[in-house]
């Protein structure tokens, strides 16, 4: 098992680091705006900007957008951010594809390696990934408030800060273990990656729309993203238990059927 | 392990959809045989080793490996296998001492290091090849590479997939040479597809030539000799048309029929496996 870790480390490396380090560089940035917009006092001009949409949809939870806590905060719920942890969390545990379609898979199989220890790598390398992005953004946010001499007394709360962050996780642990079962039924990573990045971005889509468009209400229901009530968790009305244990069961469902299938597939 | 053949493959049939892959293919490979499995593009050669490797699942029939069966006891089975895949897969970015030193910490069987020593000196892999990246190697390198890999453990059954594909003939003689020395020392079984039949002349004891996912016929080397017609030409010193015809078996009976003409040269057309073997490559009937 450890030389499959470390192999596929090596290999994943430079997206990794670099997506950990934009990540920790988005806190970074989005402090420094808030601390600007406190110091020249626009959080007012930014509630005017708010989409009327959003204002309708989101209710009183859409004017925290328009403070600092809410600010900060948005750094671990923007779009980018959201897809980019579950994107890179897909890719890393698309690797079952990659070594189905480049022949890898005959070389480390035809040695006395269980087929099952492919997924466990890919499936542990994907979570500490996740684990890691979140440890940056947490790092991005710690230095980002010395940095730009933020006011603790507005910061969201560390317990705030920790349920966004453990949210995310299961969250981006959900699309993982999709991505994980799409590589097992897929002979090419191109097909298996695209598959499922672009999933995460129509269900986040799905949920965005949601908002604004109660239609959409009756299937953003299957979107991952709709379990991350971000806003809901900075205003303190949302627990975590009941969305993490959906993510949960859903990450649960999607690897339990990845390991049937890669267990009978022919490679 | 018991003591029976080391590789046993009974009735073994894979089907892809509709396609046959092979059909009731059944076949032994003795303990320290080297076996030439051969057969045309497409015949179900790469089909019948992803199997042994259980790297594909049987439609029906069952494989074994020095008893061990390749599907239901899959990791047994692997642990006593070495491969060497038809299209040698390489990860770019390692040098080839560190794709050696990845594969063999795949799994708990130990590499002998004067045994992987001597593979590397045998197929002249210097220390400055082993530390140049794959992808900047040759093939012919990443080829010699691939069957160090498959054999630095000392694997109990070696499966070689166009094992000397890309070599040039110097590197040919060290595989070979290696083969004739895992024969002597008789511990390690060899099963062997390629398309190089002066090769598989010169290696095996035995082959089999599949042809539509079937065995189509097998038999060793010395007996396909003897069982074989020539083509012998013999010219006469007394200027009598010269005598072309096919002979099976022992040339004496020939010679008696000549009953004391005056003989001014024999020609024997040597034996080429290629010869016996094209027969049943193609469609038709041989």
């Amino acid at each position: 098992m450890r030389a499959l870790l470390v192999r596929s480390l090596a290999q994943a490396r430079y997206a990794i680091l670099g997506s950990f380090f934009l990540l920790a560089g988005f806190q970074l940035i989005i402090i420094g705006q808030a601390a600007e917009i406190q110091r020249t006092q626009s959080f007012g001009r930014v509630a005017e900007l708010l989409p009327a949409f959003l204002q309708r949809g989101l209710g009183s939870r859409a004017m925290l957008m328009a403070t600092f806590k809410g600010t900060v905060a948005f750094g671990y719920f923007h779009p980018v951010v959201c897809l980019m942890v579950c994107v890179l969390a897909m890719y890393v545990a698309t690797e079952p594809a990659h070594e189905i379609e480049s022949g890898l898979v005959d070389l480390e199989l035809a040695r006395s390696v269980p087929r099952h220890r492919l997924l466990t790598r890919s499936l542990l390398l994907s979570a500490l990934t996740v684990v890691g992005a979140a440890v940056f953004m947490a790092a991005g946010t710690w230095m980002g408030t010395r940095a730009f001499d933020a006011p603790m007394s507005e910061m969201p709360s560390a317990a705030t800060r920790a349920k966004l962050l453990i949210n995310l996780s299961a969250t981006a642990a959900c699309f993982l273990s999709f991505a994980l079962l799409v590589a097992v039924l897929s002979n090419r990573w191109v097909t298996a990656f695209t598959t499922t990045a672009l999933a995460a971005i129509v269900l986040y889509l799905v949920d965005f729309v949601a908002i604004g468009w109660p239609p959409m209400r009756a299937v953003s229901w299957i979107s991952p993203f709709h379990y991350y009530p971000a806003l809901s968790v900075v205003a303190g009305e949302s627990g975590l238990g009941g969305n993490v244990a959906i993510l949960a069961g859903a990450s649960g469902a999607c690897i339990a059927a990845a390991y049937w299938r890669f267990s009978r597939r022919d490679l | 392990m018991t003591a029976g053949p080391a590789i046993a493959v009974e009735g073994l049939t894979k089907y892809y959809g509709p396609v046959i892959g092979i059909e009731d293919l059944s076949f032994d490979v003795g303990r320290g045989e080297v076996y030439g499995f051969l057969g045309a593009n497409g015949a179900g050669k790469t089909t019948t080793i992803r199997l042994l490797l259980d790297l594909l699942r049987p439609s029906r029939g069952r494989a074994a490996v020095l008893g061990v069966d390749c599907h239901r006891q899959s990791l047994a089975a692997r642990r006593l296998i070495g491969y060497l895949p038809g299209d040698l897969p390489i990860y770019p970015d390692l040098s080839a001492r560190e794709y050696l030193t990845y594969l063999s910490g795949l799994d708990d069987r130990p590499v002998p290091r004067d045994y992987l020593e001597h593979l590397l000196r045998r197929f002249d892999v210097s220390a400055l090849d082993q530390r140049r990246r794959l992808r900047e190697q040759s093939h012919g390198m990443k080829q010699k590479i691939g069957i160090i890999q498959a054999l630095m453990m000392r694997p109990a059954v070696a499966i070689l997939d166009e094992p000397t594909a890309g070599l040039d003939p110097m590197m040919a003689q060290a595989f070979r040479e290696t083969i004739a020395d895992l024969k002597a020392a008789g511990d390690t079984t060899v099963f062997l597809s390629s398309h190089v039949l002066a090769e598989v002349e010169s290696t095996c004891d035995r082959i089999g030539v599949v042809r539509g996912g079937r065995l189509v016929t097998s038999g060793t080397i010395e007996d396909i000799k003897r069982n074989t017609t020539r083509r012998v030409t013999i010219t006469f010193a007394d200027g009598a048309p010269p005598l072309v015809t096919d002979v099976r078996g022992p040339l004496g009976p020939l010679f008696a029929r000549i009953d004391g003409r005056p003989i001014h040269d024999v020609v024997v057309e040597p034996f080429r496996l290629e010869d016996y073997v094209a027969r049943f490559y193609g469609e038709g009937t041989p």
